[in-house]
């Protein structure tokens, strides 16, 4: 089975956010940007397969600015995954999910997978889209919020599990199809050290973006931090009893939030 | 300018994330009269009945039975279908994972400027504006989109649901199109509740209570369900308590868990690692209940209780209920 997993490079977890000297995004200075946790289950999700589905290859794709992508994809490799496929973009292409499904597509017709992973969202946009947009322009069905994804050779089919509102969904599910998955459900591989040393030398196929990929219909015009809170209005009382009334009186004709 | 609103519809009564979208299309149709409801699947007329008590005085259905197990490709092609035969510029959705979905493939589908997660939406010169938290509730965002189609899915709890009047619209049925068969290969073949018996899902609760590790064991973590059902909310735990087994790992609210935004968030016996507060800090109104006035948590709480939660989560459930109960 081929399998195409495509990652985001998104700032580290624990970044400190702060505003582009334009005001419109995240200022990159000084940001690391790592595999986001939603991409670290796809990638774990297409090695579980790999291991599973004799002669799998995994195939992981990027789109995205020098060093993040390319530092992106080594990490992939590092992880277990056998080949590597740049679109290089400037970070306002791939930024913008539609645009970088464009993008991916373009690559990925050549030679269509039979699956393709993505994280469900990417840890920064948090938007959603890219599986969406990416099956419709392949013509081929996708379905997000995924979990546990089981290949049934004996009917040629898949077997997973959603998360959604309505509750727990089972589904099945022929090739092809996109996937996007939920993060840490499957705990995640760490790469070995001579691994991450031999994915600095690993080849990477580059390939510019399509120009498809450059009408953009959405602008960024401001990124905004929120005021820091001023910290939690503290409930002075005597008595438990007491605390409790001052809080549902507070709920009820402050916050206006009580059922 | 019409707005085409995509009902979401389950045993056939639309889901509050769909009522929700009503005040923002109304607002972006410049009145009640540009919005259009759109209702699919097998159930699609009584979800379409529901509109006419939202003030929607059309909906167009495609009643396609089959459309309920599939994923929602094929109910985006039904939905750009709507759109057209409406001559609407703009798709609505509340943001569950079906609205989220579904725009993104209208991305394309339709040609459409995309945005998920909207707190807000306006029309400007040329397009529509929206803005949206983005890294968890850390930073927000304002993007400026251009037409001519647009296609938004609205964050969940973020905009209130209009009063119901007595309504009934018209109903026109869309023919069935023809939609590929690949797009209804996957199948849903079961669906489980997501926790039955226990109130509302976690990603769709107005209010959640979750528990930490001052909780101390898994017996006492009752005390948090207590309160939870005390104000028909939802359960939700830190990482402590799941990694711990007190509780499953599907309860689990932060990074590495869910993220959730509702009304109310109580956090009871919770110090605030950054881990979870990614996962709740966007929530309206955050309460929190905490033996340790130099927890973190209070820094992000709107309202803190310095106390031992042994007493005090006892006496807000009791009060709650009295305070319902009147």
């Amino acid at each position: 089975m081929e399998i195409a997993v495509c990652v985001k490079p998104v700032p580290e977890s624990e970044t400190r956010l702060r505003v582009a000297p334009d005001g419109r995004t995240l200022d990159p200075e000084g940001v690391k940007f790592v595999l986001g946790g939603y991409d670290e289950s796809a990638v774990e999700q297409a090695l579980l397969l790999k291991e599973t589905v004799p002669g799998s290859t995994v195939h992981v794709l990027t789109c995205g600015p020098s060093p993040r992508a390319e530092e992106v994809l080594r990490a992939s490799i590092a992880l277990g995954c056998d080949r590597a496929t740049w679109v290089e973009a400037t970070a306002p292409l791939a930024a913008d999910p539609v645009r970088a499904a464009v993008a991916i597509a373009a690559v990925l017709r050549s030679a269509p997978p039979g699956l393709v992973l993505c994280g469900k969202q990417a840890g920064d946009d948090e938007a959603g889209l890219f599986a969406g947009a990416l099956g419709e322009l392949l013509g081929v069905p996708d379905l997000g919020y995924v979990v546990d994804l089981r290949w049934d050779a004996t009917t040629q089919r898949f077997r997973f599990q959603r998360v959604t509102e309505a509750g727990l969904e089972r589904w099945e599910a022929p090739l092809p199809v996109v996937i996007g998955l939920q993060q840490a459900w499957n705990d995640p591989r760490t790469a070995k050290l001579p691994n991450i040393l031999k994915s600095r030398k690993a080849p990477i196929a580059k390939f510019p973006a399509d120009p498809a990929a450059s009408t953009s219909q959405s602008v960024p015009e401001k990124f905004e931090l929120p005021a820091p809170r001023n910290g939690a209005r503290m409930i002075e009382y005597k008595t438990p009893q007491e605390a409790a009334q001052t809080l549902v009186r507070i709920l009820r004709e402050e916050a206006k939030v009580f059922p | 300018m019409t707005v085409l609103v995509v009902g979401e519809t389950v045993d056939g009564h639309l889901v509050a994330a769909t009522r929700e979208t009503v005040s923002v299309a109304r607002s972006l149709a410049g009145g009640p009269g540009g919005v259009v409801g759109f209702a699919a699947g097998a159930h699609a007329r009584a979800g379409a009945g529901e509109f006419g008590r939202l003030g929607i005085s059309r909906v167009l259905v495609a009643e396609e039975g089959r459309l309920d197990r599939a994923p929602v490709a094929a109910t985006a092609h039904a939905v750009a279908l709507a759109a057209d035969a409406a001559g609407a510029d703009t798709v609505l959705v509340g943001g569950t994972t079906f609205g989220r979905d579904l725009v993104g493939r209208l991305s394309v589908r339709w040609k459409a400027a995309v945005s998920s997660g909207v707190t807000e939406a306006t029309r400007v010169e040329g397009g529509i504006r929206v803005r949206r938290p983005v890294f968890g509730g850390r930073a927000t965002e304002t993007r400026r989109l251009t037409g001519p189609h647009f296609a938004l899915a609205l964050r969940p709890h973020a905009f209130p649901i209009p009063e119901e009047t007595p309504g009934t619209p018209q109903i026109d049925t869309i023919p069935p199109a023809n939609l590929p068969e690949t797009l209804f290969a996957p199948q849903r073949t079961a669906l489980e509740g997501a926790s039955a018996g226990q109130g509302p899902s976690l990603g769709d609760a107005s209010i959640v209570v979750s528990g930490g590790r001052g909780v101390r064991t898994a017996e006492d973590f009752r005390l948090v369900e207590e309160l939870a059902a005390s104000l028909d909310a939802a359960v939700g735990a830190s990482r402590a308590v799941t990694d711990a087994g007190w509780r499953p790992a599907s309860l689990q609210v932060g990074q590495t868990g869910r993220s959730v935004s509702p009304q109310l968030y109580i956090a009871v016996g919770i110090s605030g690692a950054i881990q979870h507060l990614v996962g709740m800090v966007s929530s309206r109104v955050i309460v929190a209940i905490n033996s340790d006035s130099s927890a973190p948590i209070f820094r992000v709480a709107d309202y803190g209780i310095v106390g031992d939660l042994f007493q005090i989560v006892p006496a807000l459930t009791a009060e709650i209920r009295r305070a319902r109960a009147t």
